[in-house]
């Protein structure tokens, strides 16, 4: 039997080590510096003072943590994503969660990824390619691509395909930066409550079109199923995926125009053989999460890795850490799109996986794929001054691209 | 208890209890067999805990319900008429015995 976990604490199990070193600075930097500091302190789990819970950066202990529903749920408390778009399905337990999911998986299975929603990732982005065009060499490759490209694939996958890629856009970042709003900046609630009514708005419109006329979204298998849902479950759905449906596969093609640019060797492989932008896009959002923090709390006293741990207990798992574990990964902080594929954390685990998880990988893909083969000599300007912004959310914001000739479609 | 054996690609041998009820990749995740993942924790969003049954347990199991059978055409290692996703194979008094095979690869 695995020993790395036990309800009910075993005798040898101590509470967590201190991490005294731990202050406001970590929250303002690259979250990636806790779990550097934490290994070169020995430590897979320690308690942080200053925050109140506990931080570790073991792909083994996370593995334990989030495979264990009986024991850990995500945060109950009101944190800021819940309070930025209200009670959504990330936030409840089984078997209510398990229900709410499982009227969207079908949406985002494979099968439906594949039939469904490649031909309008397409579609997408061979449009955003020559707007990109359009706007020359030097173009900020978030501002003309990136973003809409995300904001137009989650407005067909959702069922929001009336709302503008713009609002899509700004109801995502609102909802993300009142997300990440630990401060309590008052500044970033009224636009997240602005988001949300409108959001509210705009699945209303949606709902009447898609009990006429079904498609494959989230939208119409929550509305056209036998037994409906309350509106407040859709909301509550739509309202996340909006949120993580926008922000993350953004920074993820983001990333990897980053990580190819500083990895010359591997651009050339990948522009020889683009199958394996494939299996690179697990690479990058292996090294550079989109979301590089999440949470579970204890529902009972169980010890984990040797660490006790109390009803109550919030234990904050730093995922570029414990994607960069060495347990796990050979060689991990090194950037490998041909390195052996292993479990980690990009897209959490357990039964909260991210339900986005294919679709990203299709969407990102198809993005790269059809950029490097339209575009030749696609390359990031200057990738040295590329700049990081954001905690939990921590992207690229600005990342002007150039190419020597435009190859028709 | 059932039991229930894996047989891992490099041929290691584990022979695990299972807890009435608990699914095959549950018994499997409890036990640290490498060879299965369960990403996902069971709920049809991950193709990781894809074994290959041996054929004589193969007509114990109700067939694949569609999603099962959506994503075990996703699995990484070659689908075979003996695969399954063992999230799906719950272990019970009939099942006491089972073995299954891993693939190479579940990514």
């Amino acid at each position: 039997m695995s020993t790395l976990s036990s309800s009910s604490p075993s005798p040898r199990a101590a509470r967590a080590p201190v991490a005294d070193w731990f202050d406001a600075d970590y929250l303002f930097g690259d979250p990636l510096e806790i779990s550097r500091r934490m290994r070169r302190e020995g430590h897979d789990i320690v308690f942080a003072p200053l925050l109140s819970l506990h931080f570790t950066c073991s792909n083994a202990v996370g593995r334990a943590i989030w495979s264990d529903t009986d024991n850990w749920c995500n945060l109950r408390g009101e944190i800021p994503l819940v309070k930025a778009i209200g009670p959504n399905l990330m936030f409840k337990q089984d078997p209510e969660h398990a229900d709410e999911r499982a009227a969207v998986n079908p949406s985002l299975r494979p099968k439906t990824v594949t039939d469904a929603w490649r031909p309008v990732f397409r579609r997408h982005a061979e449009r955003l390619v020559d707007a990109l065009v359009e706007q020359g060499s030097g173009a900020d490759v978030n501002q003309h691509f990136a973003v809409p490209y995300a904001a137009l694939n989650l407005a067909a996958i959702s069922g929001l395909t009336q709302a503008s890629w713009q609002d899509i856009a700004r109801w995502s970042h609102a909802f993300i930066a009142a997300a990440q709003n630990q401060l309590n900046d008052p500044s970033l609630w009224p636009p997240a409550e602005r988001a949300r009514a409108e959001v509210d708005a705009a699945i209303d419109v949606a709902i009447e079109r898609l009990k006429l006329e079904p498609d494959d979204s989230m939208l119409s298998a929550m509305v056209n199923r036998p037994q409906p849902f309350p509106l407040d479950v859709i909301r509550g759905t739509i309202r996340l995926a909006v949120t993580g449906g926008v922000n993350e596969p953004q920074h993820s093609l983001l990333h990897g125009l980053w990580a190819f640019e500083q990895h010359p060797e591997q651009k050339r492989r990948l522009l020889e053989d683009p199958t394996g932008f494939a299996s690179a896009f697990d690479e990058v959002v292996r090294w550079l999460p989109p979301i590089t923090t999440v949470a579970r709390e204890a529902l009972s006293p169980v010890s984990v890795g040797g660490v006790a741990f109390q009803p109550g207990d919030i234990v904050v798992l730093q995922v570029s850490g414990a994607n960069r574990d060495p347990e796990q990964f050979h060689d991990p902080d090194s950037f490998n799109v041909f390195r052996e594929r292993k479990p980690h954390f990009a897209f959490g685990g357990g039964n909260h996986l991210c339900a986005g998880i294919w679709a990203s990988r299709a969407a990102t893909e198809v993005a790269w794929t059809m950029l490097f083969d339209r575009l030749e000599g696609l390359r990031v300007v200057d990738p040295d001054a590329t700049e990081w912004f954001g905690f939990t959310y921590r992207g690229i914001e600005r990342l002007p691209v150039t190419w020597d000739a435009v190859r028709s479609a | 208890m059932s039991k229930v054996t894996f047989i891992g690609a490099d041929g290691a041998v584990t022979t695990a209890d299972a807890q009435e009820g608990a699914s095959v990749m549950q018994t499997a995740v409890s036990y640290g067999v490498a060879g299965i993942v369960g990403e996902c924790g069971g709920f049809l969003m991950c193709s990781t805990c894809h074994v290959y049954v041996e054929p004589k347990y193969l007509d114990r199991l109700d067939p694949p319900a569609e999603d099962e059978d959506e994503m075990l055409d996703a699995a990484a290692a070659g689908r075979q008429p003996n695969s399954r996703l063992s999230c799906q194979i719950r272990v019970g008094p009939e099942l006491d015995g089972l073995v299954v095979a891993l693939p190479e690869s579940q990514y």
